[in-house]
């Protein structure tokens, strides 16, 4: 801090503080860099989409925003150290469903009213995917085998007490039981159909894209109400007879919960812009993750009803 | 057009300027990184991703590509000179090098280390040029039951390599295993051995545990008995460098590159099992083998060819496959999905120079790196002629930055400096340390594969067994286990007779 600052500070301090400080930093907001804590290691999901959106976002407030990895703890780590920032809006993070999957596992010391989020910036279903090779052409004819042959069918998931685990639990509810073979390292997950260790894949596209512009991946069911643009021919699981909660993956930039309202008006604002950009817009489509951002009460929503749901699925 | 032609190709954008200033740097770099103990090349590549943003696709690969390459082998300077690794890698490298390095062969230790990985580091790049398409096939027929054998092989490996005290040996590897199990665990998503704090639900991580037991410890060590850091620089016959010395460790560097091409391709293995392996095999096929841990070429250079030559084949399934397979090559994935370009078997047909160009790169790195190698260590030398007390603050130092950068983490310093006095006090009471690190790294990987495997496979664990190459694997750390055990076994057999022959009646 330059010697003014300090003297302001003192200054602002002695003459009483709050009504003085808060609109001038919300005026001024912001005037050095943010910190964006992407709460994964580099090269995954969150850590591309943290730093697309930082790099996007930096001309938009007109500071720099440097992006610091915090692994660990499902994402909780980063969260943590999200959440025990002054919030003041020069620390943002991102809040992904992996991580509040593992809140209503009991993992963290987090909760959804610790953060508000900014925008859900991405959102994607998931699909079952089989590998080319595979015997199965359709989804009724997997589903039919399955039926068949209980338990003997394998797919390649995240992990348990994640949606991957959710969707396949209310399948095997509904008849059709496949086994879950969790993959916590996403390389290898992605590797399980192509080299025949699993018959199955429970995936969102967007981190598959090579496999399926190759065409080594076919898409057989879609868990969503409607039909995914980008694949017409893929049935949904409604249709197939599935009855369940759609539960998509998603990626949200959030703040501590008690940052300042015009702060996170005008962070929002800035995120709204830079999603509009052609260069979000391209990425968001390359990994067909493209939504309107979620912003305000839908967001905090966004977050509160998936944790319920999978909390619920967990609890029976 | 054939891969001679495209590699031509590749090599003449390799050379243009602008790419070979680009490899210089990121090998300096990852050198540099790789050397000062605490800082990890993963480190650096992550630091540097941020700068690839401005750069064409292709030059944010040579770039990180350099780095990963010259940051491998950089751990190995700090090994060899002062006993600390720069890298967990680097950990076979403290055995034999930094033994030589105290009967004053340093020149020749670093001389041979260099070569070694050089050799390992062409030889997967090689590979990475020529058999990218076969190699990728043969690494998918890897699952998580082969992953699993691969990594109880390393596990063996580490009591196999123990001098003569395997028992020992064992109790510090499962220490390492159970400190490897805190946190998270990865399949359940339950928190484990975190005793209500949330800070250890992260876990620990075994580069922060390294630096503690490695180079906080040797400060501590250093203060406490006040000794001099500084190996005898007393004239030794054996300092000169000849070249029939690289010529006797042929087969040592023959061996190590083979086995590290190997293990690169396994997702999750990479350079520090790779190396560990190679020196455990090497013990066992050297004529010296009892020799090693005294300073023996052989016992150095297996275990830095193969380091080396995981760098090349851990690029096989991300550019073939599009599947990263360490931390290093994620970084490397990020960059390229940052610039729009999705490796896999698409890139090949719609960038062939692009791929080219890298593998050409690759090449070009690993003999760039020889002189990249010397210059780095010969600064580093000078390291030996500063005096101890500010060495050791140098290295308190950048082993808080190091701990801190591995997940940008405050509590993993304080888990660092933890490590510095158990280590300390471990060497105190003679009680090996680089067991318990690698106990640290392996641990969790044996655990997740072997859950996920039992989950794939109908939890039948015969299938371990039953899958050709997981089973020869298996086979293969069962004849080593007998190996290294005979001697233990056959002394308290031995004693046992004695005994019996002894008692009247």
């Amino acid at each position: 801090m330059t010697k003014f600052g300090r003297t302001t500070a003192v200054a602002a301090l002695m003459a009483g503080a709050m009504t003085l400080t808060g609109p001038a930093l919300a005026q001024n907001f912001p005037d050095r860099p943010i910190e964006l804590v992407v709460t994964f290691g580099p090269g995954g999901g969150a850590d591309v989409m943290g730093r697309q959106l930082a790099q996007l976002l930096e001309p938009e407030l007109g500071v720099s925003i440097p992006v610091t990895n915090v692994a660990g703890a499902s994402g909780n780590a980063g969260l943590t150290r999200l959440s025990t920032s002054p919030a003041d809006g020069y620390t943002m993070g991102t809040l992904i469903s992996l991580t509040v999957a593992s809140w209503a596992a009991g993992i963290g010391d987090n909760a959804p009213e610790d953060f508000r989020v900014i925008a859900v910036v991405q959102s994607t279903p998931s699909f079952l995917f089989v590998a080319a090779n595979s015997p199965f052409e359709t989804a009724e004819q997997l589903i039919e085998h399955a039926r068949a042959n209980p338990g003997t069918l394998t797919v390649a998931t995240s992990g348990y007490g994640t949606q991957d685990d959710v969707a396949l639990i209310v399948m095997a509810e509904q008849g059709v039981d496949m086994v879950n073979v969790p993959f916590s390292a996403p390389g290898e997950r992605y590797a399980a159909p192509l080299g025949g260790h699993t018959d199955v894949i429970y995936e969102e596209p967007g981190d598959v894209v090579q496999f399926l512009e190759s065409g080594e991946y076919r898409p057989l069911m879609l868990f969503a109400a409607e039909r995914h643009p980008e694949f017409p021919d893929v049935p949904t699981s409604g249709e197939l007879g599935f009855d369940m909660v759609y539960l998509n993956t998603f990626r949200t930039l959030a703040v501590p919960a008690a940052t300042p309202e015009d702060v996170v008006a005008r962070l929002e604002a800035a995120v709204i812009a830079a999603t509009g950009t052609d260069a979000w817009q391209a990425f968001c489509s390359e990994t067909y993750t493209c939504l309107e951002p979620l912003t305000g009460e839908a967001a905090q929503e966004e977050v509160t009803v998936f944790m319920q749901a999978i909390a619920a699925q967990l609890e029976d | 057009m054939n891969t001679f032609e495209l590699l031509g190709m590749g090599f003449q954008n390799a050379f243009a300027l602008w790419a070979l200033l680009t490899i210089v740097t990121g090998l300096m770099l990852g050198v540099i990184a790789g050397a000062l103990p605490g800082v990890s090349f993963v480190n650096a590549m992550a630091m540097a991703l941020p700068f690839t943003y401005s750069m064409a696709p292709t030059q944010a690969m040579l770039f990180l590509g350099a780095i990963y390459v010259g940051g491998v082998f950089g751990g190995s300077i700090s090994a060899i000179i002062i006993n600390v690794p720069g890298t967990p890698a680097s950990l076979p490298a403290c055995w034999d090098g930094y033994p030589m390095t105290q009967r004053g062969e340093v020149r020749k230790a670093l001389a041979v280390a260099i070569l070694a990985s050089a050799v390992g580091g062409l030889t997967s790049a090689l590979v990475l040029s020529f058999a990218a398409a076969p190699f990728a096939t043969f690494a998918l027929r890897f699952s998580q039951p082969e992953f699993f054998a691969a990594t109880i092989l390393g596990l063996i490996s580490v009591i196999a390599i123990s001098k003569d005290r395997p028992l020992v040996s064992l109790m510090s590897l499962s220490l390492g295993i159970v400190i490897g199990t805190v946190g998270v665990d990865p399949i359940y998503g339950v928190a484990r051995f975190t005793f209500g704090v949330p800070a250890m639900q992260s876990g620990i991580n075994f580069v922060v545990v390294m630096i503690g037991l490695f180079a906080v410890s040797e400060v501590i060590d250093l203060i406490a008995t006040n000794r001099n850091l500084r190996p005898s620089n007393a004239a030794n016959a054996n300092a000169r460098i000849r070249f029939r010395d690289f010529w006797d460790v042929r087969g040592a560097i023959a061996r190590g590159s083979g086995i590290g091409s190997i293990l690169g391709v396994i997702p999750g293995a990479g350079a520090t099992p790779g190396a560990v392996i190679a020196y455990g095999i090497e013990k066992q096929v050297s004529r010296d083998g009892d020799k090693f841990g005294t300073g023996i070429m052989a016992g150095l250079a297996a275990p830095e060819a193969a380091k080396n030559a995981t760098t090349g084949s851990a690029m096989v399934p991300l550019l073939t496959l599009g599947i990263p397979g360490s931390a290093a090559t994620a970084i490397m994935l990020a960059a390229m999905m940052l610039h729009g370009v999705n490796p896999g078997p698409l890139l090949f047909l719609n960038d062939p120079t692009m791929v080219y160009t890298i593998f050409a790169a690759m090449i070009l790195a690993n003999i760039l790196m020889i002189f990249a190698g010397i210059g780095v260590a010969q600064f580093f030398s000078t390291l030996m002629k500063t005096p101890p007390a500010v060495l050791g603050a140098f290295i308190i130092l950048l082993s808080i930055i190091g701990a801190y950068g591995v997940r940008n983490n405050i509590f993993d310093v304080y888990v660092c400096l933890f490590f510095g006095l158990v280590g300390w006090g471990m060497k105190r009471i003679g009680f090996p340390t680089a067991p318990l690190v690698l106990g640290v790294i392996l641990g969790p990987l044996a655990e997740r594969y072997f859950m996920t495997s039992l989950a794939n496979y109908n939890q039948d664990w015969t299938v371990f067994f039953t899958r050709p190459i997981s089973g020869t694997i298996l086979g293969l750390a069962a004849v080593f286990a007998i190996w290294s055990l005979w001697p233990v076994l056959q002394a308290r057999y031995r004693a046992v007779v004695l005994l019996l022959a002894g008692r009247p009646g």
